[in-house]
């Protein structure tokens, strides 16, 4: 196990560089420029816009930009947001556990209900829920996620009024609540993006789950099951062990739409993350902010499918290295 | 705030979170809760963006402020800021006396010393302030005692008193007197910033939004508000459903009709659409794309111009996308800067003459219904910013117009950077251009529109000597008066050459809920009155009794 994550680790390290150049090359080569902010602006003088550009160092050569930007990243320097006037670090410092809460809660809506439902369709296949099942999930993976989003705000904030529309917490109430009612603040600021995030993702999820069930009940070691008079939960569950791997793969895959696929999730609730940081960034031509969004997403990603893959390991031991 | 039942329910379950809403102590309450994009910054010299602008203007102050008529020749019609009276020495001197009450919002005094030190940061080519250029006209600001300061110009022109009270936000010398000046604009101030505005500020939560506490010792009254939060949604449609779901209280935002309409559907808003400082118009490239040296094959006849503009009804056009969120301006200026006038106006819209124009000129109708002339086609290429959505749907509606006249016009949107970029290396025929300013003052027309302009915001590279004549003149004259008739003179001779098609000034709305009154707007800077708002005492909500511990 050593040995695998040593390899892992190390491939992480490459894969960081690479998206950090690959970003970086295409941020800068793409047209328009950090300065065009002020293009609608007649009172920004020619003088001031050279003088910004030579603050950015964009007046270097990009070979000797690329350079710096690689040697103080590799030293933790993330450099300084263009627009923000602070270190892209603390950008992301702020925005990346927003990210992590909305993904992780995203997460366990996906899997809780992608792999219940999957599991059941698969059990009882060619049944009336096995069909209301499958109309349900195909519906939802069918429907964009930001009109879900504002389908779910119509409903629940507007018109029944039961849930915040957007934000993070309550601004107004929060500072006067106690440690139990901040948490509480942040949960029910967290349901609708949450919900919308991981239904689409739980439709996508019970699809592959209802396959893989569907594969594992044809196979002799259930029909024997099933023939020693084993209950059905009991089936169950040991088909479910059999059937979950494509759906762990499944999760490793799921990361990176979590992370930065969220971007109208975020825009919608107002929810300050990972994709809204890099988004705005981009538009704004924050080359600095943009290159280490896109650097930190691609680490988390390695780390997503580093766990997807141990979790897989533990769970099917053909994977496992002989000891 | 309809959700705080369900959540008051869940969290009583619990521990008994939430506390019955306390009433208001004294008589000052009131919390509003606004909402904008988030800022870069909060330091006055370096603020770009419209909620830098918006929130600084809550937490700083300045010497003198516009007065409602928004005039900016000689000091007349000026109120108070900082400053509670000045006198002038002599033409080129004039000397501020300061507002005893005047205060930081940690305590200490405001200083004719902070006046001078916020003079010299403002002109620090480290710090590159937006306003640098243009206070180059001003020679000193020197202290006389701690509470005089005389500010001293390089000449007399009309403008100057408007120059040194708006171009300046007052800096609080003890905090950033030891900072070195080019790293001002990262310094934690510009987070944590200290002013000594109608608002004190109390926390930025990143990406979430910005607390600020009314301060009761403010020199010119007590705000309206105990508490303000902005809250950051930098997108619109999101913006207005916090709105409508009475999770916010007020803002300024260009909005669709559609959007517009779902805001009317709020009983608890009142809703004023204003000019905004800005005004949008199709601008013909007078060189040819990317070779200034040589003039446009189309576009640098004089008489083809104008044929196209009359060809043009911006007014159908605006209607039919934007309702009255949008109105045609009679030149490059917002209709309330002052010297807007009825005399003034733009080309009229002629198919019929703008038809016979381009006959006369040689171009006749194709089989395609395209007009060519020597074997060249009447066609041309427009740049349309895709960030705009007016524009992209203005562009159609023009590209229609045009179509019936005999005029092939191709839409090239293009992301906002590029477009800049492009507009700004003169790469393209005619651009879907905008100009935004934060000022009441004429003088950016000269700036984007006189021969001196370009290289600069004169993307078109529009030249008239006649034109640079007559607005070196307006804006040296000092009697407003005269300036304003030669403002028009100028005005009348680009509406005459037709270099662009003014198209619309945009409409912006004020969201303001119900219980708020007195709700004075200043339109270049919405924010500049809200200390002035008051709440309701009759309509208070349970926001407005909250108060933080």
């Amino acid at each position: 196990m050593a040995g695998f994550l040593a390899r892992r680790l190390g491939a992480a390290a490459l894969v960081a560089f690479g998206v950090a150049t690959l970003t970086f090359l295409l941020i800068h080569l793409s047209p328009g420029s950090p300065l065009a902010g002020s293009g609608e602006n007649p009172y920004v003088s020619a003088e001031a816009i050279e003088q910004m550009r030579r603050n950015f160092a964009l007046d270097r050569p990009i070979h000797i930009q690329y350079v710096r930007y690689i040697a103080n990243l590799v030293r933790g320097d993330w450099g300084m947001s263009f627009t923000m006037h602070r270190p892209v670090i603390n950008a992301l410092r702020d925005a990346l556990p927003n990210t992590l809460l909305l993904a992780g809660a995203a997460l366990i809506v996906d899997f809780l209900f992608g792999i219940a439902l999957g599991t059941l369709q698969g059990m009882r296949p060619g049944t009336r829920l096995d069909r209301v099942g499958s109309a349900v999930t195909l519906t939802l993976y069918s429907v964009p996620t930001f009109w879900l989003g504002l389908m779910l705000v119509l409903v629940f904030g507007q018109e029944l009024g039961w849930l915040p529309v957007s934000g993070v917490v309550d601004p107004v109430l929060y500072p006067t609540r106690t440690v139990v009612g901040k948490l509480l603040d942040r949960g029910v600021h967290l349901i609708l993006p949450a919900l919308t995030l991981g239904l689409i993702g739980a439709a996508a999820t019970a699809r592959y789950q209802r396959a893989a069930m569907l594969e594992v009940v044809r196979q002799d070691f259930i029909r024997t099951a099933r023939a020693k008079g084993l209950a059905e939960g009991a089936v169950a569950r040991h088909a479910l062990r059999n059937a979950i791997l494509p759906t762990i793969t499944l999760l490793g895959l799921a990361l990176p739409t979590l992370l930065s696929g969220a971007v109208l999730v975020e825009t919608v609730f107002a929810w300050p993350g990972m994709g809204r940081l890099a988004f705005e960034a981009l538009q704004r031509r924050d080359y600095p902010v943009v290159t280490g969004a896109a650097t930190l997403v691609a680490l988390a990603v390695v780390a997503g499918n580093l766990v997807a893959d141990v979790l897989t390991r533990i769970a099917d031991p053909r994977t496992r290295e002989p000891t | 705030m309809k959700h705080g039942a369900l959540f008051c329910a869940a969290a009583a379950a619990v521990l008994g979170a939430c506390r019955e809403a306390p009433s208001c102590p004294g008589d000052w309450c009131g919390t509003a809760v606004l909402v904008s994009a988030e800022p870069g910054v909060l330091l006055p010299p370096v603020t770009q963006t419209d909620a830098d602008s918006w929130i600084t203007a809550m937490v700083f102050s300045r010497l003198a402020e516009l007065g409602s008529g928004l005039n900016t020749i000689g000091d007349s019609g000026f109120v108070p800021g900082l400053a509670e009276a000045w006198a002038w020495q002599d033409p080129t001197t004039v000397r501020f006396t300061l507002n005893p009450k005047a205060r930081w919002h940690d305590g200490r005094p405001v200083t004719a010393q902070d006046v001078a030190f916020t003079f010299d940061v403002y002109r620090d080519p480290k710090v590159n302030a937006g306003a640098r250029p243009l206070l180059e006209q001003i020679a000193s600001v020197t202290p006389a005692d701690s509470h005089t300061v005389v500010i001293r110009f390089r000449r007399t022109y009309p403008e100057s008193f408007f120059d040194a009270v708006f171009q300046m936000w007052i800096l609080p010398r003890h905090a950033l007197d030891s900072v070195p000046r080019d790293r001002l604009s990262s310094h934690p101030f510009g987070r944590n910033p200290i002013g000594s505005g109608p608002f004190r500020f109390v926390r930025w939560t990143t990406g979430q939004s910005i607390e600020l506490a009314g301060d009761s010792s403010y020199s010119l009254g007590r705000p309206g508000w105990r508490r303000v939060i902005w809250r950051f949604i930098p997108d619109v449609p999101a913006g207005v459903t916090q709105l409508v779901a009475g999770e916010a209280d007020a803002t300024s935002a260009l909005l669709t009709p559609e959007l517009l309409e779902r805001l009317r559907g709020a009983p608890q808003l009142n809703l004023t659409p204003y000019a905004l400082p800005a005004y949008s118009y199709i601008g013909f490239n007078l060189r040819a794309p990317g070779r200034p040296a040589s003039p446009h094959a189309l576009f640098s006849d004089r008489e083809l111009r104008r044929a196209v503009t009359m060809a043009v009804d911006a007014g159908a056009a605006v209607r039919a996308v934007l309702g009255d969120l949008g109105e045609v301006p009679s030149g490059p200026f917002a209709p309330w800067l002052w010297i807007a006038s009825d005399s003034v106006t733009p080309l009229p819209h002629d198919t019929a003459a703008a038809k016979r124009s381009l006959d006369d000129l040689g171009w006749r109708v194709d089989a395609d219904g395209v007009r060519s002339s020597n074997g060249r086609r009447l066609e041309f290429d427009l740049l349309v910013p895709a960030s705009s959505a007016p524009r992209r749907r203005i562009a159609v509606v023009v590209q229609d117009q045009l179509k019936r006249v005999g005029i092939s016009m191709q839409i090239t949107e293009l992301d906002f950077n590029a477009f800049i970029a492009r507009s700004q290396a003169g790469r393209f025929d005619a651009a879907f251009l905008s100009w935004v300013s934060d000022s009441p003052s004429p003088r950016s027309i000269r700036q984007t529109w006189s021969t001196a302009g370009i290289g600069g915001s004169n993307y078109l590279r529009y030249s008239s000597p006649e034109f640079d004549r007559l607005i070196d003149q307006a804006v040296a004259e000092a009697d407003r008066g005269r300036a304003a008739t030669l403002w028009h003179q100028a005005i009348a001779v680009i509406n005459a050459d037709a270099p662009a098609i003014w198209i619309y000034v945009p409409r912006p709305v004020l969201v303001a809920h119900r219980r708020f009154v007195n709700t004075a707007l200043r339109p270049d800077l919405w924010t500049a009155l809200l200390w002035q708002w008051r709440v309701n005492p009759e309509a208070l909500t349970e926001r407005d009794l909250v108060v933080v511990p």
